[in-house]
């Protein structure tokens, strides 16, 4: 390994930190906001509730229902049908940065805090 | 008599990078982190890249997408379209730190890696719509460094013993 390799493997790094700080400024405006899972299908919505509602929600994915769990102010698909059963191995998601992707079941299940949705309706009307 | 040399060569290449693809896409590796793989595959392009040049990496790389995808049933569905993206994005910059830097195999490789996790991320974010799935980037980005090194070690050696043909 030359010279150009190791500043090579040190940008990549000095990188894949930098991406994290846009990150965790969002996680810190969100801290204490009201928040909500959305759980979509072929990127249309079949479920919102509240963070705070805890139970257990079953939508159908592609292969399958997939079963939402939602407890303590956080989100896990608890069960699935797919091949290596990666989202349900992902375990449980608090913020809202972190959506959990389901890609053989077309599922998207992620956390919104409030005020989200105005910020896209209005980039939506420009 | 040397085209056929060479044109057999590049079509064992082709064939062992599809095997490699195939058998990466049947074994579970216990990491939940969804995305990650060895990129065993890579070897071969890297291999086609120091001792064929960069249209037989071209051609391996996209032969192997293309007939993994159709051998397993998956042409132009959601996987294609992620390893298309990530192939592309992998092989311009493989080219680029080729040609016109002075990395070494081990450069090339993990530049090939880490960007082959980069053209993904862009096929996610237009396939799904989710530009926030970039949280996962950073930790791909860093697991690439180490796989990209495993795959150089594996394709010098490689190279060192085909340089005996």
């Amino acid at each position: 390994m030359n010279k150009a390799d190791k500043i090579f493997i040190s940008m990549v790094i000095c990188c894949a930190f930098l991406f994290y700080v846009p990150l965790f400024i969002s996680d810190y405006q969100n801290k204490g906001k009201q928040k909500e899972v959305v759980v979509s299908y072929k990127n249309e919505e079949v479920l919102r509730v509240k963070l705070d509602q805890n139970g257990v929600y079953q939508v159908n994915g592609t292969l399958g229902p997939v079963d939402v769990e939602v407890e303590a102010s956080a989100v896990r698909v608890e069960k699935e049908n797919s091949p290596y059963h990666l989202c349900s191995v992902q375990g449980w998601v608090k913020e809202p940065n972190r959506p959990i992707i389901c890609l053989p079941n077309h599922i998207i299940v992620q956390i919104e805090a409030k005020g989200d949705v105005e910020n896209s309706l209005d980039t939506v009307i420009q | 008599m040397r085209d056929i040399r060479k044109m057999t060569q590049v079509t064992m290449l082709i064939s062992i990078s599809i095997l490699f693809h195939i058998l990466e896409s049947m074994v579970y590796l216990p990491i939940p982190i969804p995305g990650f793989k060895l990129g065993l595959a890579n070897i071969v392009g890297l291999v086609a890249l120091y001792h064929y040049g960069v249209h037989t990496m071209i051609q391996v790389n996209l032969f192997r997408v293309l007939l993994a995808s159709l051998l397993r049933g998956l042409l132009f569905g959601t996987a294609f379209w992620l390893s298309l993206c990530g192939v592309l994005c992998s092989m311009i910059a493989a080219i680029i730190a080729y040609k016109k830097t002075p990395m070494s195999f081990y450069g090339v490789s993990v530049a090939s890696s880490v960007f082959h996790v980069i053209g993904q991320m862009i096929a996610v974010s237009f396939l799904y719509q989710q530009l926030l799935m970039g949280y996962l980037l950073p930790i791909l980005m860093l697991l690439a460094i180490p796989t990209g090194i495993g795959v150089a070690y594996i394709g010098k050696e490689v190279q060192k013993r085909l340089a005996i043909y």
